[in-house]
């Protein structure tokens, strides 16, 4: 095995998958490092991405899709479904097993090599704190690689940026800790995102039903991370929820999971060290998604160590750049997402059901996000503010 | 701290909340840097499973 690269990828989720495929494509040796034995697996996901998004990135092959998705459904602390007006979104359903292992043989088509089975322990840094290579233990057998960039793409545990210095750990209210289960034998009328919001299922967050193929269904819980205890984890949570709504499932796949629902990582680079997807808390702070992000900030990654690579003199204002493409891409948004998830967060029970009956009085076809949150306001006038700046951006 | 490896999911969610850097997955399992950890316990209330514990 080479031991010396122009960029290693920590990592095989869609952020380093992307960016290797990315570096990979401009020619650069690209070795990506992935601790589990199978890429892909397991789909710690509800696997909902936006179609313009995806399709915004990659040609969509019908393979990765299980279900195609044009609906909104809330359901409320007391049952009542409140639907949304139609085509409020169109999305899909993924299989991210397929997708990602797609890609990853795109990325090895172009000529990136991924090694599975091999755990980066620690980063080699040289005396000026920039990055020489990385330490990865694989069957029991200490190995060390080099390479003048490192990606960092290894998700929310986010180990590799801390050690070159930057601060990654998360209080508890900026994590979601999940279980979700992939269920047969669910009867859904629609195919929609249904979200379940209110404290009665899940404190600070919301439990989820993601249609998939032949009567499958993501169906997750997440709680926000200050609710969450030893004495009552998510999976007590999830059990009640089952219970209730689907007692009759048969469960295929069980997972759990942590959604960093914070602001984005600041900074996104140190030295030679460029930080990309969950590892760099990209995700959508108020709806968990985060599938896409990384993959935006996978591309931009790849492109930026490439370049780099090319032009090593320019190292800082590539770097420099790719900050400012992910801030200007979604760093100022989840900012404001983080605002508004304060506020839905706060509302209680009895405030969600007269919401939504309020809501539900209104025709379907005026049934947007922004008329949900009209009603917010009319019931809780403090977070006139926050939803003021949320929606304009101030 | 310990955890239970037959609840354990190595999902990594209690490694993004150690302050002390004190957790890391391997291959197959979670480890604990015993003299890292200041046993503040965020890891065992954040786990979605209840799999952390603290030593007796
Ligand atoms: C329960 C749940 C539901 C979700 N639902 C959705 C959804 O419906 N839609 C959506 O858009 N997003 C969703 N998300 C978020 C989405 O899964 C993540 O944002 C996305 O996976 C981030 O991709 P990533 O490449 O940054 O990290 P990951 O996909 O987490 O990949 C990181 C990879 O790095 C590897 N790794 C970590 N450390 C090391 C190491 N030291 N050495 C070697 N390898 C290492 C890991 O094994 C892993 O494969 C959900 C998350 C959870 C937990
Ligand atoms: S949070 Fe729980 S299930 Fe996840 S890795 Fe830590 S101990 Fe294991
Ligand atoms: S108790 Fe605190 S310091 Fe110890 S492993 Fe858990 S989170 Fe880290």
């Amino acid at each position: 095995m080479k031991k010396r690269w122009d960029i290693i990828v920590v990592g095989g989720g869609p952020g380093g998958i992307f960016a290797a495929l990315e570096a990979a494509k401009k020619g650069k040796s690209v070795l990506l490092l992935e601790r589990k034995r199978e890429m892909g697996v397991p789909v710690r996901c509800g696997e909902a991405v936006g179609e313009k998004d995806l399709r915004s990135y990659v040609d969509i092959d019908p393979r990765w899709i299980s279900a195609e998705i044009n609906s909104f459904i809330i359901v409320l602390p007391d049952g009542r479904e409140v639907k949304l007006k139609s085509n409020i979104y169109s999305g899909y359903i993924i299989n991210r097993d397929i997708f990602e292992y797609d890609m990853a043989a795109r990325a090895a088509e172009e000529g990136a090599v991924i090694r599975l089975k091999s755990n980066v322990q620690e980063l080699i840094l040289k005396e000026n704190g920039s990055v020489a290579g990385v330490r990865t233990m694989e069957a029991g057998e200490m190995r060390e690689y080099y390479a003048g960039i490192v990606i960092a793409a290894d998700g929310v545990e986010s180990r590799i940026a801390r050690q070159a210095g930057v601060g990654t750990a998360l209080k508890p209210e900026d994590i979601e800790p999940c279980v979700q289960i992939t269920a047969s034998n669910v009867r859904l009328p629609e195919k929609a995102l249904y979200l379940y919001v209110g404290f009665c299922y899940a404190p600070g967050g919301y439990a989820w039903v993601f249609p998939k193929a032949n009567h499958c269904a993501n169906i997750g819980l997440g709680i926000n991370g200050k609710y969450s205890r030893v004495s009552r984890p998510v999976s007590a949570y999830m059990e009640n929820f089952m219970q209730r709504f689907f007692p009759d499932a048969s469960v295929q796949r069980y997972v759990t999971g942590g959604v960093p629902v914070s602001t984005n990582l600041k900074p996104l680079t140190k030295k030679n060290l460029l930080i990309v997807g969950d590892a760099g808390r990209m995700v959508n702070p108020l709806n968990g998604g985060g599938i896409t992000h990384a993959i935006y900030s996978g591309i931009q990654a790849g492109k930026t160590a490439a370049g780099t690579c090319e032009a090593p003199g320019k190292a800082a204002k590539y770097f420099s750049q790719y900050e400012r493409n992910i801030q200007k891409k979604f760093g100022k948004n989840h900012e404001h997402q983080y605002r508004i998830k304060d506020v839905v967060y706060q509302l209680r029970d009895e405030d969600y059901n007269r919401i939504g009956a309020e809501v539900l009085n209104i025709d379907i076809r005026k049934r947007s996000f922004l008329t949900v949150f009209r009603h917010v306001v009319k019931h809780r006038p403090e977070f006139l503010g926050d939803v003021l700046r949320a929606f304009t951006g101030i | 701290m310990i955890v239970q490896n037959t609840l354990c999911d190595q999902c990594g969610t209690c490694i993004a909340v150690c302050p002390e850097d004190a957790l890391m997955l391997n291959e197959h399992a979670l480890i604990i840097d015993h003299d890292k950890c200041t046993e503040c316990m965020l890891c065992v209330n954040i786990c979605p499973v209840a799999a952390l514990e603290k030593k007796q």
